[in-house]
């Protein structure tokens, strides 16, 4: 009997093929490329690279008082971000999967937004919304409650604000996901066993959403963490992260090869964080 | 007659190369031009794509965006340059020659390049004269202030500045080197008298963002180039701009570069060779308040009045060892961002 090959794998192999050197081209390459880079140094006194391996660039990030502050002002400050996206989406997620019916995809498609209309934009109408001549202060001028502006721009307050209005949406959709398969019997039963509200969603709710929790707050502390239009525009230069500073020395300064150290570092942390977002979920999973 | 007629042929095959390339015929072909947005893209199409489109049957194509992208743009693309020629600023231009990123200013090349004022194709062809002054609030200098009131205690903290590295943060560096005694070869000193000053309100992404605050009097003063400030004074009535006197305003040039291999090298010197032109020099002045570098050139009393134009004029501006600056472009960014910006 004659034995037809077995072509499954070769197919597959060659559907896989374009995007993998599409991969490869431009993703696996440069990044290497940026790793290489981060060992070299700038010629003094020039634009042009020194090809040879040195650990300057990273001395220079741990020695210097300045980058490791950026470096802190840019984890505390994504964690900052990712903590009052998660106060202000647990409540919002879910009164949309209990109670929002018939508009529940519109509400959805609204929180997807900012996510959809880039970074730009809404961060310069958050301008005008927290300028000291902005909406904001004007309101509260106009209402007798203040007599000097607020300082919301060039400070955390303000970079946490674009912050949290780009990133929402990164929060909300893993948690809509999560507590839709959430029985809502479960929280009957706790409330009839007299358990109060407090309780039902510190030892009941809480506990079920944390697989939503866990991967909404992974994604907002990640874009935090890389964001560089938000924090450039409403710190006003006075708030310093490792995306700015990166931007400053890749594209004004030219020291290409500093400006690649400090990509490693902020990845080495984005690494870090999925190393502890896998850990948190293996435990969830082998809880439940 | 046998002979004239071989002469006058001999004359004209021995001038060909001197004529303008236009005649030959470019269809298909696409010069790659790295500028800045808004009225500068526009005026460039006007006066210098547009008749070189016509002229040449080729195409030109913007790349948008800033001088330093540009310059990262030659680094990347140092063997294989896909853009023909780019706009860049002054100290930017002399480190791109020194690179070998740019080809170096030949008026046998470009020939309007030879009715530039002398000594000012540095690095690249010279585009525009523009000077860094000071854009005041009327409200809180009543007289148009001078770079030493600028340190006055009420005035502290209460500055704006263009994002460092920057032609306006350098030029700053120089001024404050000059009210400590010094120059920029002293940058202790510059950085010493700068951070009196104090932090800045903030540090502009737009003019309209300091206008606005400017206007207002939230913001005293920022230092600024001429150019785009006088253009924009109009829309905001409690803003004046002074050409200070001790030390003069700082001469900054918007400078136009060939790039060093680039796939277009002949339209690219036509292209320069139209930016240079009386035309497209006088348009920069009239529309945009830059001065010319062309010295044929000629405005009325009121234009020139706006303009820096004469090399009396420029004699008169402090010029900084661009050369030098350039070389401590790292260092001093690192000290603006802990000295200035993170007082």
């Amino acid at each position: 009997m004659k034995q037809t090959p077995d072509i499954k794998p070769i197919a597959t192999a060659l559907l896989v093929a374009p995007a993998a050197i599409l991969m490869f081209g431009v993703f696996i390459l440069p990044f290497l490329f940026l790793v290489v880079l981060s060992f070299w140094s700038q010629a003094p006194g020039s634009v042009g690279m020194t090809p040879s391996f040195t650990l300057a660039n990273y001395a220079r990030i741990i020695g210097d008082s300045y980058y490791l502050g950026g470096l802190w002002t840019t984890l505390w400050l994504s964690g900052l971000v990712t903590l009052l996206c998660l106060v202000l989406a647990l409540p919002l997620a879910r009164w949309i999967v209990l109670h929002a019916k018939r508009s529940k995809g519109l509400l959805i498609g609204l929180c997807i937004l900012p996510l959809v209309c880039g970074a730009l934009l809404p961060t310069l109408g958050l301008v005008n919304l927290l300028s000291p001549l902005g909406f904001i202060n004007g309101a509260l001028k106009s209402m007798g409650l203040i007599k000097t502006s607020l300082p919301l721009l060039g400070n955390i307050a303000g970079v946490s604000i674009g912050l949290v209005q780009a990133f929402l949406p990164l929060m909300i959709l893993p948690l809509i996901s999560t507590i839709e398969r959430i029985p809502h019997d479960y929280e009957k039963a706790a409330m009839s066993l007299g358990a109060t509200r407090l309780v039902v969603w510190r030892r009941v709710l809480l506990p079920l959403m944390l697989p939503g929790i866990v991967a909404g707050s992974l994604l907002v502390f990640c874009a935090s963490l890389t964001a560089f239009v938000t924090p450039q525009i409403l710190g006003q230069g006075k708030v310093v992260t490792f995306a700015s500073l990166a931007y400053q020395q890749a594209a004004m300064v030219l020291d290409w090869p500093f400006a690649s150290a400090l990509g490693m570092v902020m990845l080495l942390f984005l690494a870090l964080a999925g190393l502890v977002g896998a850990l948190v979920s293996r435990g969830l999973g082998r809880r439940t | 007659m046998k002979r004239i007629a071989c002469y006058a042929a001999l004359t004209a095959v021995s001038l060909f190369p001197c004529l303008p390339a236009f005649a030959q015929d470019y269809s298909g072909r696409t010069l790659v031009v790295g500028t800045w947005g808004g009225d500068i893209e526009r005026l460039l199409r006007e006066h210098v794509a547009g008749p070189l489109e016509a002229k040449t049957g080729a195409k030109v194509e913007f790349l948008l965006g800033g001088s330093g992208d540009r310059m990262s743009k030659m680094v990347a693309e140092r063997n294989n340059p896909t853009m023909d020629v780019t706009f860049q600023n002054i100290y930017e231009a002399p480190a791109a020659l020194k690179e070998g990123l740019v080809v170096a200013p030949d008026a046998a090349l470009v020939p309007t390049a030879a009715d530039v004022w002398a000594g000012m194709n540095d690095g690249c062809y010279a585009m525009s004269l523009v000077g860094l002054g000071i854009a005041y609030s009327k409200a809180l200098f009543p007289e148009a202030p001078e770079w030493a009131d600028l340190w006055k205690a009420e005035f502290k903290g209460k500055m704006a500045y263009a994002p460092y590295p920057s032609s306006e943060g350098d030029g700053m560096l120089a001024v404050a080197a000059r009210i400590a005694g010094v120059n920029e070869h002293d940058p202790d000193a510059a950085f010493a008298k700068l951070a009196e000053l104090g932090a800045p309100v903030l540090s502009y992404s737009s003019l309209d963002e300091v206008f606005t605050l400017m206007d207002a009097g939230e913001i005293a003063a920022a230092p600024m180039i001429s150019g785009y400030v006088l253009s924009n004074l109009g829309n905001y009535e409690g803003i004046g701009f002074v050409f200070p006197k001790d030390p003069g305003p700082v001469l900054v040039r918007d400078m136009v570069c060939q790039v060093a291999n680039s796939p277009e090298p002949e339209l690219a010197q036509m292209f320069i060779d139209l930016a240079l032109s009386v035309e497209t020099q006088t348009a920069y002045a009239k529309e945009l308040n830059f001065g010319p570098t062309n010295s044929k050139v000629e405005l009325t009393e009121e234009e020139a009045a706006r303009v820096i134009n004469t090399p009396e004029e420029v004699k008169s501006l402090l010029q900084l060892d661009w050369s030098y600056v350039i070389e401590q472009r790292s260092d001093w960014t690192d000290r603006w961002n802990k000295q200035i910006l993170g007082q």
